[in-house]
């Protein structure tokens, strides 16, 4: 198992090397800088400029300085934009709004869809059935930028009962649309995929015996049946993680919640190059995080899976 | 001699002389495409939604005939006072109203669905192609150029997708061809993986190892006798793929970040519609909203339909 953590950290470090040599890359290749786009500056100014941020150095340099300044001091470097922050304080003060919103959506979306499926599957073919599967489909082609407008729609212009965006430290009102918007598509998809694998389960050999047993129907659902029905749903909620934050993006523009997705549409929009990076990398980190949890998770959940 | 050659050959007389009946054509053998058409054809969800989607195709080609207006067009009369001037309506021939600016949606809804329904074909065409060579070559091969293809892919898989594609769109500027280009660098990943599964349980099959045998070149055994095999599987989940192409165009332009005025495609639109809520010009955001949702509803009841048809477990 240990072994197996490791191997798959050993691999997380090339891929986060991989996007951060890609970035890079794709800068140097793309026409203009970030500091020739707002007006004509003297090229004395500029080779000033691109000297203080180290611009002026050979990629593969400019890759090692920005390498070895993340590992040593965990620094992402100074923000192109704002003369005065660093990635890692415009970071630190997205992430937190990201994090309140995504971990909510995140809760709902797991923890109705999985309810939600399991009773579908437990009243097959009955009227909840098909309610929750017609909802499931329906969800899954509303993805939060569609969830979001439609939202405000109903719940601000019409029924005037939320306002229509902004954070102001996160209080509840401001919470709620941005968690609906962003949980349905994966709401729906949990749903789904839940109802189908319960439904495999269910109808599988070993409950079966446990019924003839004449084990109660809580104890068969809850203690034989939940758990092999949870594997192929695990792996939907490592997909739906990295869904949301990369939803956020959407979430931080249309609701101005101030997130880590709008500082990093602005630092697209401004060629901010280190903002951009410093998001691209943290997300990426965080995906790989993730996807190693699931996979702890399935072996602990499924003994016969060895690594 | 057990068999009496005359019987045989008086067998083999009648037999000849047979008018051929219905039953006999009923015997003929059915090849898997055509079981799987029949049971296609009998799932009523996957067939409506198979009309519902090729109306919305015609329209997308044909529908701009219909209507005077065109999309770049300004109506200035509706641009005074398009919550009232601008609302649907035969009279003005603006079908289905027009946006701030005095555009006809109706035209620009056209526009939007001919770039976002080939958004959506590009990019699974390209995932169907290299994703389906490179899996089946991998899964082919095998040892360790497999495991070295396979580790590019989940290096690749764990790098946010999203975030590149907005990097690109930003760097190298904002049109549909660099869509197209960074969907289809990312597009054929689970594809890849897919086909390789599949490709794996089919090699050691008798008919591989026949042609392996005669001498077959690898390249020929994959093109020739692993692709057709996996054909059913690359048909379901291209279906599949499609409607998340479209999506994820419509992410990315959404946000302001895809397709450029005067070109629109339904998340530009959707956008627009959103943003313009608070005016009362309603049909500006669910006219796109309604061609979005039913294409896209329509892409997984026809996926789920292959499915079923093409899944020989569920027979």
């Amino acid at each position: 198992m240990l072994s197996f953590i490791l191997r798959r950290l050993a691999i997380a470090i090339p891929t986060i090397l991989l996007i951060i040599t890609l970035s890079f890359v794709l800068m140097h290749a793309a026409p203009g800088g970030p500091f020739s786009a707002e007006r004509n500056l003297p090229p004395e100014v500029l080779a000033n400029i691109e000297q203080r941020y180290g611009l002026d150095k050979p990629l593969y340099q400019q890759i090692f300085v920005y390498v070895s300044g993340i590992v040593t001091e965990f620094d992402f470097g100074p923000s192109f934009k704002y003369k005065n922050q660093s990635v890692n304080d415009l970071i630190a003060s997205g992430f937190p709004v990201t994090l309140v919103y995504g971990f909510w959506s995140f809760v709902c979306a797991s923890v109705l869809g999985i309810s939600l499926g399991v009773i579908a599957a437990l009243k097959h073919n009955s009227w909840l059935d098909y309610a929750a599967t017609g909802s499931a489909i329906l969800g899954s082609v509303l993805p939060n930028f569609v969830m979001a407008p439609l939202l405000v729609l109903l719940f601000t212009v019409y029924l005037n009962w939320l306002p229509g965006g902004g954070w102001e430290g996160g209080q509840i009102q401001f919470i709620i649309m941005p968690v609906i918007a962003l949980a349905t598509s994966y709401l729906a998809g949990i749903t789904r995929i839940t109802r189908s694998s319960m439904l495999e389960v269910l109808g599988s050999n070993f409950i079966r015996s446990a019924r003839a047993k004449g084990l109660p129907a809580h104890h068969i659902i809850l203690r034989h049946a939940l758990k092999p029905a949870l594997l192929p749903v695990l792996t939907s909620l490592g997909l739906s993680f990295v869904g949301m934050i990369t939803g956020s993006v959407v979430i931080d523009q249309y609701f101005s919640t101030g997130g880590i997705g709008q500082h990093f549409v602005n630092a697209a929009l401004n060629r901010d190059y280190s903002v951009i990076m410093g998001v691209t990398i943290l997300v990426g980190s965080l995906t790989i995080l993730f996807n190693l949890l699931v996979e702890i998770l399935y072996a602990w959940i499924d003994p016969r899976i060895r690594y | 001699m057990l068999l009496n050659p005359k019987k045989i050959q008086q067998l083999a007389q009648n037999l000849a002389s047979l008018p051929p009946d219905e039953n006999s054509s009923e015997l003929k053998g059915r090849s898997l495409w055509q079981l799987a058409r029949a049971r296609f054809a009998r799932n009523r969800a996957a067939m409506i939604s198979l009309i519902a989607l090729l109306l919305i195709v015609i329209f997308s080609i044909v529908g701009s005939s219909l209507s005077p207006w065109d999309h770049e067009q300004i109506d200035w009369d509706a641009m005074a006072d398009v919550p009232m001037l601008g609302a649907p309506s035969i009279q003005s021939r603006h079908y289905f109203g027009t946006d701030d600016l005095g555009r006809d949606l109706y035209a620009r809804v056209i526009q939007g669905s001919q770039i976002s329904l080939m958004v959506g074909l590009i990019g699974s065409l390209i995932a169907v192609v290299v994703g389906t060579l490179y899996g089946a070559t991998a899964g082919y091969l095998g040892g360790r150029i497999d495991a070295l293809m396979m580790r590019s892919v989940d290096i690749l898989l764990a790098i946010p997708f999203m975030f590149v594609l907005i990097l690109l769109m930003v760097m190298f500027g904002r049109s549909i061809y660099m869509i197209f280009i960074g969907i289809g660098l990312l597009s054929w990943l689970d594809m890849s993986r897919i086909i390789r599964g599949q490709t794996l349980s089919l090699k050691n099959r008798e008919f591989i190892e026949a042609a392996r045998a005669i001498g077959v070149r690898p390249l020929t055994i994959i093109t020739r006798h692993i692709i057709p095999n996996v054909l059913g599987i690359v048909v379901v989940y291209a279906t599949l793929l499609v409607p998340g192409m479209i999506m994820t165009e419509s992410f990315i332009s959404f946000l302001g970040l895809g397709v450029q005025e005067p070109q629109t495609s339904w998340g530009a639109l959707i956008n627009e519609g959103a943003r313009s809520i608070q005016n009362g010009t309603l049909w500006q955001l669910l006219f796109p909203l309604a061609f979005f949702i039913v294409t896209l509803l329509s892409f997984y009841f026809i996926g789920d339909g292959l499915r079923d048809a093409l899944d020989p477990k569920d027979q």
